[in-house]
C-alpha cells in the first residue's frame, strides 16, 4: 500500500494549482470582474478538462485521483468555473454512454454542459418525474444532462436550459444555478450515446461524489490557511491572536477535520477506477459523510477566527462558507450518506 | 423561591397579552425593504413606549415605571409567545447613562431614549481595537469648553439610523491604556461625522464604519469623569450580554415556532431525529431563559451584572447558532437555492452573535478568570 502521489500526478497537481490559484476571487467583489473564460481556456489547454475522456481501449485519460487533484485546486481557489458540472459530471456521463463526439467537445472546452439535479440537489435528475429541478454548475452551458428511463434502459438526455428555466439566487456565489418548475416533456429531449448500465451509474456516482468531496477539501484547506495566516498577523493585546490558545485550538480543530476529509477523499478518488463500483461508491459515501459533516463547522470556525471582519460581505470568508454549504448538500448531505452506508453495512443492500 | 407569577405579575401578564394581541402590527415580519423595516422598528418602539412597556424597570423621573426587572422578563416572554416584532434594546446604553450621567444628562437623554424618539448607537470598537478594546486610538483633545474628536470607529451598529452615539475616545495618551479613555454622548449630525454602512455576509447593512474628523463635542457631553470611559464601557457590555435586556429570548421563541411549523409543513414530524432536534432546540431555549431568570432575580435584588453575563452570552450564541443549523437541515436545498433566502440570511446573521459584545473566546477568558484559574 502506498497512499502517495506519483511524480506525474505531482506535476499535474502543480499545474492545476497554478491555474486555479490565479483564477479565483481574492475578494468577493472580484467575482463580478473575473475573466472566467480565461480560466476555462487555461484548464482546457492544460488538458485538465479532458481527464475523463476515454482513450482507444476505453480507459479514462486520468483516473479519479487526477480529477480530485484538479477539483481540490479549483475548490481551493474558489474558481467560478464549472469544472465539476461540465468536466467531471457531464463529461463522465457522456463517456460512459460512449458519446465520443460530445465528450470530445467538452474535453476541448469549446462546449460546456451542466447537470440537472433533483429539487433537493441530492441526485441526478431521473426523468420523467416531478420537478422542481435545478441546472447546477451551468456557467456557459446551454444544456444540462439528466437521465431518462426509456424502453431501452436508462439514457443520458440533454435538457435545454434556454426555456423554462429561471436563474436562481443560490447561496454559492461561484456557481451558476437555474430552476425549473414546469414539467419536462420527455418527447422533446435529445438522447445522447448508448443506454447506461446500473454499474455505469454506480461508477458515475462514485466519481461525482469524490469530486464534490475534493472540491470541498480545497474550499476548507484554503479557508483554514487564510485563517492561520491571519492569526499570525492580527494583533490584539500587543500580540498576534494566534498566540492565544483559544485561537490555536480553533485553527487546530479545523485543520484536523480538513485533513481527515482529505484522507477519506483521496481513497475515494483512487477507488473510483481501481475498485468494484459498489466498493468505490461506499468509499465515496464515506468521504462525503465526513466532508459534509465538517464543512459547515470548519468554514464557520474560519469566520470566527477572523472576528468581526470575517462576518462582512466584503470579506472572502463567507464565499468559502457558501460554497462549502452547497457542496455539503449536492448529491446528499451527511444524513443522506449515513443512511445509505447503514443500508450497506447493516442490511447488506 | 417561586417561579410562578405573583398576583400583580399575573394581572400584568394578562393585560399585556390582550394589548399585544391588538397592537402587533400585522404582516410586520414580511417587510423586506431595510428602510421600511427600520421605520417599523421605530414606530413599534413608540407604540410600546406609549403603552408603558419600555423601560418598565426604570425610575419614574426618567420615563420609567419603577417596576422590578421581572416585568421586562414577562414582556420578553409574551412578546415571543405572541410573535411580536423584536423589542427595542434601550437597556444597555441607557443603563450607562443612568449609572454615570449627571442629573442634567439623565433628564436630557433618558426619556427620549426610552420613548424611541432618539435612536442611539454604540461607538466603541475600532479596526485595530476589537477584543482589545482598551487599545482604541480615537482621540478627544480638550480645546476650551469643547473636546475635538478624531479617529475611526468600526462596527457601530445602527449608525446609519442613529441620532446619537455613545462614543469612547482617548483623552489622555500618557497614562496606562485603560485609564486614558473617556466616554462621550455625541450627536451623529455634528459636522465631521461620516457614516459608511458595512454589509455583513447575510447581505444586510447591519453595522457601520464611522469616521470622526475634527468633531467638536461640548465638555458637558462627557459621560462620567475623564478617564472613566473604560468602567462605563464595561458596565455597558455587561448589560449587553444579558439576553433578557435585549429581547433575545422572545426572538428565539418566535424563530423556534417557525422552525417547528416548517418541519410540520415538510412532513418531517414523524422522523425521530427531527423530533429530537426540535425538542433539543426547545431545551436550549429553556436553559437559556432559566439562566436569565436567575440573573434577573439577582439584579432585582440589587446586584450589578458581572461575569455571569458571560455565561448567558455563551448560552445565547450557542442556542441561536444551533437553531439556525437546525433550520438549515430542515430546509435542505431550499435554503441554498434562493427559495428560502431569508433563512440563509438569518443563518449569516447568527454567526456574529459569537463575535459582538465580546467574542465567545473572550467570554470564556472572563469565566476562566472568574473561576480563579492561574493566568
Ligand atoms: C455584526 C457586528 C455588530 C457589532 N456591533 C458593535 C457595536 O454596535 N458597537 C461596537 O462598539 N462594536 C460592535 N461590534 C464589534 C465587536 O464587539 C468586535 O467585532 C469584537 O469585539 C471582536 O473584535 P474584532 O472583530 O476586532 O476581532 P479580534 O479581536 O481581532 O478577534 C479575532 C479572533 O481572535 C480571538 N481573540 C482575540 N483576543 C483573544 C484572546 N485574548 N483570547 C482568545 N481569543 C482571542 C477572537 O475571539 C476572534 O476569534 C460588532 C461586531 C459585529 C461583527
Amino acid at each position: 500500500m502506498r497512499a502517495l502521489l506519483s511524480d506525474e500526478q505531482r506535476m499535474l497537481k502543480e499545474v492545476a494549482g497554478q491555474i486555479a490559484g490565479t483564477s479565483g476571487p481574492v475578494n468577493p467583489g472580484d467575482l463580478a470582474t473575473l475573466d472566467r473564460s480565461a480560466a476555462w481556456r487555461a484548464l482546457a489547454q492544460a488538458g485538465l478538462l479532458a481527464l475523463r475522456a476515454r482513450d482507444e481501449d476505453g480507459t479514462p485519460v486520468g483516473s479519479g485521483v487526477e480529477v480530485a487533484m484538479v477539483a481540490e485546486a479549483t475548490g481551493a481557489g474558489l474558481v467560478p468555473v464549472p469544472y465539476l458540472g461540465s468536466a467531471v459530471m457531464a463529461m463522465e456521463l457522456l463517456a460512459l454512454a460512449g458519446a465520443e463526439e460530445e465528450a470530445g467537445e467538452l474535453a476541448d472546452g469549446v462546449a460546456r454542459a451542466g447537470v440537472l439535479l433533483d429539487g433537493n440537489l441530492e441526485g441526478l435528475a431521473h426523468l420523467p418525474g416531478d420537478g422542481p429541478w435545478y441546472g447546477w454548475d451551468i456557467d456557459g452551458a446551454d444544456h444540462a444532462l439528466a437521465l431518462l428511463d426509456t424502453v431501452d434502459g436508462t439514457r443520458v438526455v440533454r435538457v435545454p436550459l434556454g426555456t423554462g428555466f429561471a436563474g436562481a439566487d443560490g447561496a454559492d456565489l461561484t456557481r451558476v444555478l437555474a430552476r425549473r418548475d414546469a414539467p419536462i416533456d420527455p418527447a422533446t429531449l435529445q438522447t445522447v450515446g448508448d443506454p447506461l448500465t446500473a454499474e455505469d451509474l454506480t461508477r458515475w456516482e462514485a466519481l461525482a461524489l469524490a469530486a464534490v468531496c475534493a472540491d470541498t477539501v480545497g474550499v476548507m484547506r484554503s479557508a483554514v490557511t487564510k485563517a492561520v495566516d491571519y492569526a499570525k498577523e492580527r494583533v490584539q493585546y500587543g500580540v498576534p491572536i494566534g498566540s492565544f490558545q483559544a485561537v490555536q485550538h480553533m485553527c487546530a480543530e479545523a485543520y484536523v477535520s480538513t485533513e481527515a476529509a482529505a484522507s477519506a477523499t483521496n481513497y475515494a478518488a483512487w477507488a473510483v477506477d481501481a475498485l468494484d463500483p459498489e466498493e468505490a461508491l461506499l468509499a465515496a459515501r464515506t468521504a462525503k459523510a465526513h466532508c459534509a459533516g465538517v464543512a459547515r463547522e470548519v468554514t464557520e470556525t474560519v469566520m470566527q477566527v477572523f472576528g468581526g471582519i470575517g462576518q462582512t460581505y466584503e470579506h472572502i470568508a463567507h464565499v468559502h462558507t457558501r460554497r462549502a454549504l452547497t457542496n455539503r448538500q449536492v448529491l446528499g448531505d451527511e444524513g443522506a450518506q449515513l443512511l445509505r452506508i447503514a443500508d450497506v453495512r447493516l442490511t447488506g443492500e | 423561591m417561586d417561579y410562578r407569577d405573583t398576583p400583580e405579575e399575573a394581572a400584568f401578564r394578562a393585560t399585556l397579552r390582550g394589548w399585544l394581541t391588538e397592537n402587533i402590527p400585522a404582516g410586520w415580519d414580511k417587510v423586506e425593504d431595510p428602510e421600511a423595516a427600520a421605520r417599523l422598528r421605530r414606530s413599534w418602539h413608540r407604540t410600546l413606549y406609549q403603552a408603558g412597556y419600555v423601560g418598565m424597570s426604570w425610575p419614574v423621573e426618567y420615563g420609567g415605571r419603577g417596576l422590578s426587572a421581572t416585568y421586562d422578563a414577562i414582556l420578553n416572554e409574551e412578546a415571543g409567545n405572541l410573535n411580536a416584532p423584536p423589542l427595542p434594546s434601550v437597556g444597555y446604553l441607557g443603563r450607562a447613562i443612568f449609572t454615570y450621567g449627571s442629573e442634567e444628562q439623565k433628564q436630557q437623554f433618558l426619556p427620549s431614549l426610552l420613548s424611541g424618539e432618539v435612536q442611539w448607537c454604540q461607538g466603541f470598537s475600532e479596526p485595530e481595537a476589537g477584543s482589545d478594546l482598551a487599545s482604541l486610538r480615537t482621540t478627544a483633545k480638550l480645546d476650551g469648553d469643547h473636546y475635538v474628536v478624531n479617529g475611526q470607529k468600526m462596527w457601530t451598529s445602527g449608525g446609519q439610523y442613529a441620532d446619537w452615539c455613545m462614543l469612547l475616545a482617548r483623552t489622555d495618551p500618557e497614562v496606562p491604556k485603560h485609564k486614558g479613555i473617556s466616554c462621550f454622548l455625541v450627536s451623529m449630525s455634528e459636522p465631521g461625522v461620516t457614516v459608511r454602512p458595512i454589509v455583513i455576509a447575510s447581505g444586510e447593512a447591519e453595522t457601520c464604519e464611522v469616521f470622526w474628523d475634527e468633531v467638536r463635542v461640548p465638555v458637558a457631553q462627557r459621560l462620567g469623569e475623564p478617564g472613566e470611559g473604560w468602567r462605563i464601557a464595561m458596565t455597558t457590555v455587561a448589560y449587553e450580554r444579558g439576553p433578557a435586556d435585549i429581547g433575545f429570548i422572545a426572538t428565539y421563541r418566535r424563530t423556534l415556532a417557525k422552525v417547528e411549523r416548517m418541519a410540520a409543513e415538510r412532513g418531517l414530524l414523524d422522523r425521530p431525529e427531527t423530533r429530537k432536534q426540535l425538542a433539543r432546540a426547545y431545551v436550549r431555549g429553556e436553559v437559556l431563559r432559566l439562566n436569565c431568570v436567575e440573573q434577573l432575580a439577582a439584579r432585582v435584588s440589587g446586584q450589578q451584572p458581572g461575569p455571569e453575563g458571560s455565561v448567558a452570552k455563551l448560552l445565547w450564541a450557542d442556542a441561536e447558532q444551533s437553531l439556525q443549523h437546525l433550520a438549515m437541515d430542515i430546509l435542505g436545498a431550499d435554503e441554498l437555492t434562493g427559495v428560502e433566502s431569508g433563512w440563509l440570511s438569518s443563518y449569516f446573521t447568527s454567526r456574529p452573535v459569537s463575535v459582538y459584545g465580546g467574542s465567545a473566546q473572550i467570554q470564556k477568558n472572563i469565566i476562566a478568570r472568574m473561576l480563579g484559574l492561574p493566568r
